[in-house]
């Protein structure tokens, strides 16, 4: 008896001790709790992630401890672990040096254990430093700042555009060139229906890529209308919100899209697909160029200095604007914890990785667009893979006005939600936008 | 200090490993959750008190109740498959069949195969356009193989049914085999003597004899199917537009993606409430006796 009693007591004393833990904030160096310093010694910088991939990592680290003298202890992980990580790590005030963040909800979350970078950057790179990067990065990497909030937490490490891919010998060997139109993309799609490639590959059953492709979509019905929707300044219903939603439906209901889209992943297997020239264009974005990394063990013929593919823009909408939309924004971006054992070093590598020797080491591998000009391949494999880097580069990024993503995550899954429910039926375009209207009015 | 003093306090000592352990990975992760889902909280910020908030709103989220309808499919639709066909090839297999071991292994390996090669070769397989079934539908003419099975919220759910029946069949066989080796053979062989036909001999021995490979099947499957994600989360990622979204992949979804601790507690605590309510009912109805072998 005594001793069931002490074993209760021991559990309730236990219980009280470790209860009374959810809810409470493990903030940054000016919070009253989550004082501890993040992991790692003086002169190592802990590193976690999803991006970029752990092959191009080590080698980043390579050249970055070469440069920086810091050692890096990383630790990469697929993209749902890796916000498992963060987030626990974040509760229990033992965030990574450095870490990797998209920009919106999943900076914004951390805000309070991430340090301000602006004084960091501008140490680095001078007063004017905001003027080697891309716009539409710095415009995410704060994107959802509270008003008068002008601190930068997050930094991009890569950037991209969000576009189409064709596969040119498909389209060479039906006379085609990549639709400019929508009335081209029909033709097109209706020609190629008569070969063994599937014509246009949409992976939907990922909601970051119904998400994307909606809004390439509906910055072409109408430039920038979805963002005052996002920002209350119209309704989701305004008629070309619904338009657009319509024309997302059209791409099911008028046979463009595969049979069973809404059922197959962009990664692995869309991918693999349209790699293996099972399908003549898909909706991804600029980061495809890295299916020609010259690193990589075995290159398909298709992807070998991109001979057999080509980026275009989403076909312009009948009655929308004249010209396609440029449509994207950070791939990853980089935040440095409140904690860091030692701010400079983790300054020194994050920057070395923005703009430095790590950065020529990741744009080797055509990873993705960097967030700064004048970072480029030091080597390429075909004069195709070099007009298709300079075409991002130097024409599309600089133009890149409008954001791939939204800012607040109930608002994105509404609109994937949405956009699946008139994908396979369950809704009509007006009832889809007023399902998102429905979400964002139970946000306030 | 007397014996049994010294007894008492050795029994003590040997129990605070567990219950230090139990403490820790069980009683703490569900006071945390309960204390969490009566928060707003995004799980990095302090988070505010909500009172019963989130539970109301759980009753309202068509999401929620989606992921409900989803256990009670799925719960009844796995496990009485897996186990009727788990039981038939046990049957086939515990004779002596030539080859038996290597149909034995055969079967077994998607229970041991990761759910995300099944997800991935399943979604290959099942693809309406390019899948292996549609690429086949193609060459003979058979127009029902192209199916688009995951891709209509109708029947997205029973694909990904179909799909666990196949991964876990094989350990329901595995299960039954174990326990037909247990069977002492002059049962059966009294009642062949006795007259009783293979039919008779399975309906009326057999099967009675494996009650408690039953309920332990029983049990595990109801546990596999309230804690399933790996292979939905490969599949379908929960859609099309959530039609096959389960309490964890809900809970996952609401907790690490859209920021609300508060409410994916609520949710798991409403899985923890069905776990362990499953499980104390089974025990109460069945008895303790049935996972361990002894008698009731």
């Amino acid at each position: 008896m005594r001793a069931q009693s002490i074993a209760v007591a021991t559990t309730l004393v236990g219980l009280v001790t470790l209860s009374a833990c959810a809810g409470q904030s493990n903030t940054g160096g000016d919070g009253e709790s989550g004082t501890e310093v993040a992991e790692g010694d003086s002169g190592t910088v802990s590193f976690r992630s999803w991006s970029p991939i752990e092959q191009t990592t080590m080698q980043m680290i390579e050249a970055t401890e070469a440069s920086t003298g810091a050692e890096i202890d990383a630790t990469i992980f697929n993209y749902p672990e890796y916000i498992v990580d963060l987030q626990t790590r974040a509760g229990s005030g033992t965030l990574a040096d450095v870490v990797g963040l998209q920009p919106g909800a999943l900076t914004q979350q951390y805000r309070e254990n991430l340090m301000p970078l602006q004084d960091c950057a501008e140490q680095t790179w001078g007063a004017d430093w905001q003027d080697q990067f891309y716009p539409i990065g710095l415009d995410q990497a704060r994107m959802g700042n509270p008003d008068g909030d002008d601190n930068f937490y997050a930094l991009p490490l890569l950037t991209q555009t969000v576009n189409l891919w064709a596969n040119s010998e498909i389209l060479d060997e039906a006379g085609l060139e990549p639709p400019q139109t929508w009335d081209e993309l029909t033709a097109a799609v209706d020609t190629l229906g008569e070969g063994s490639a599937v014509p246009f590959l949409l992976p939907a059953q990922d909601s970051w890529l119904r998400n994307v492709v909606f809004l390439q979509i509906a910055n072409n019905v109408s430039p920038g209308t979805v963002y005052e929707a996002e920002s209350g300044e119209i309704p989701w219903t305004d008629p070309r919100i619904v338009e657009a939603i319509g024309w997302w439906e059209r791409l099911f209901t008028d046979g463009i899209a595969q049979e069973g889209a809404i059922s197959l992943d962009a990664y692995p297997s869309g991918a693999n697909q349209f790699e293996a020239g099972e399908a003549a264009m898909i909706p991804l974005g600029a980061w495809w160029i890295q299916q020609s990394d010259p690193s990589r063990e075995s290159i398909p013929p298709l992807a070998e200095g991109m001979a057999g593919f080509e980026p275009f823009l989403f076909p312009t909408i009948p009655g929308g604007a004249t010209e396609p939309q440029f449509v994207g924004g950070i791939d990853v971006a980089l935040g440095i914890s409140a904690n860091a054992s030692d701010p400079d070093l983790a300054c020194a590598v994050l920057t070395d990785w923005i703009a430095g020797d790590g950065a020529q080491v990741l744009i080797n591998t055509f990873n993705d667009i960097p967030a700064v000009t004048g970072v480029s391949p030091q080597e390429f494999t075909s004069e195709k893979q070099e007009e298709i880097w300079g075409l991002f580069v130097d024409e599309w990024l600089p133009q890149v006005e409008y954001s791939r993503y939204f800012e607040d995550p109930d608002i994105d899954k509404a609109v994937a939600d949405a956009l699946a429910a008139v994908a396979t039926g369950e809704a009509t375009p007006e009832e889809a936008a007023q399902s998102i209207q429905d979400a964002q009015d139970a946000r306030r | 200090m007397s014996i049994a003093a010294r007894d008492r306090l050795a029994s003590v000592a040997f129990l605070l490993p567990t219950l230090g352990l139990f403490g820790v990975f069980v009683v703490y992760p569900i006071v945390f959750n309960v204390q969490a889902s009566f928060l707003d909280w995004n799980g990095v910020t302090e988070g505010t008190t909500v009172g019963l908030s989130n539970y109301s709103t759980l009753w309202q989220d068509p999401i929620f109740r989606t992921t409900l309808r989803n256990s009670a499919l799925w719960i009844p639709l796995t496990i009485l498959p897996q186990a009727a066909i788990g039981f038939l090839l046990a049957l086939a297999l515990n004779g002596p069949l030539r080859g038996r071991s290597i149909y034995r292994a055969l079967f077994f390996i998607p229970a041991v195969l990761s759910p995300v090669v099944i997800g991935i070769v399943w979604q290959r397989i099942l693809d309406p356009s390019t899948g292996v079934l549609a690429q086949a539908s193609r060459e003979t003419g058979l127009g029902w193989l192209q199916t688009g099975v995951l891709a209509d919220p109708q029947t997205a759910i029973f694909g990904v049914i179909a799909v666990n029946i196949w991964t876990w069949t094989g350990f329901s066989m595995l299960f039954y085999l174990a326990g037909l080796q247990l069977i002492d053979k002059n049962l059966l062989e009294a009642a062949t003597i006795d007259g009783a036909n293979p039919w008779q001999a399975t309906w009326r021995i057999t099967l009675p004899l494996l009650r408690n490979t039953h309920l332990s099947l029983l049990m595990l499957g109801v546990i596999g199917a309230l804690k399933t994600f790996e292979l939905i989360y490969v599949l379908t990622q929960a859609g099309p537009n959530n039609a096959t979204q389960m309490l964890p992949t809900y809970a996952f979804e609401q907790a690490f993606r859209l920021q609300s601790v508060g409410y994916a507690g609520a949710i798991s605590v409403v899985l923890v409430v069905l776990a362990v309510g499953t499980s104390l009912g089974m025990t109460r109805v069945f008895g303790s006796g049935f996972l361990s072998g002894a008698d009731r």
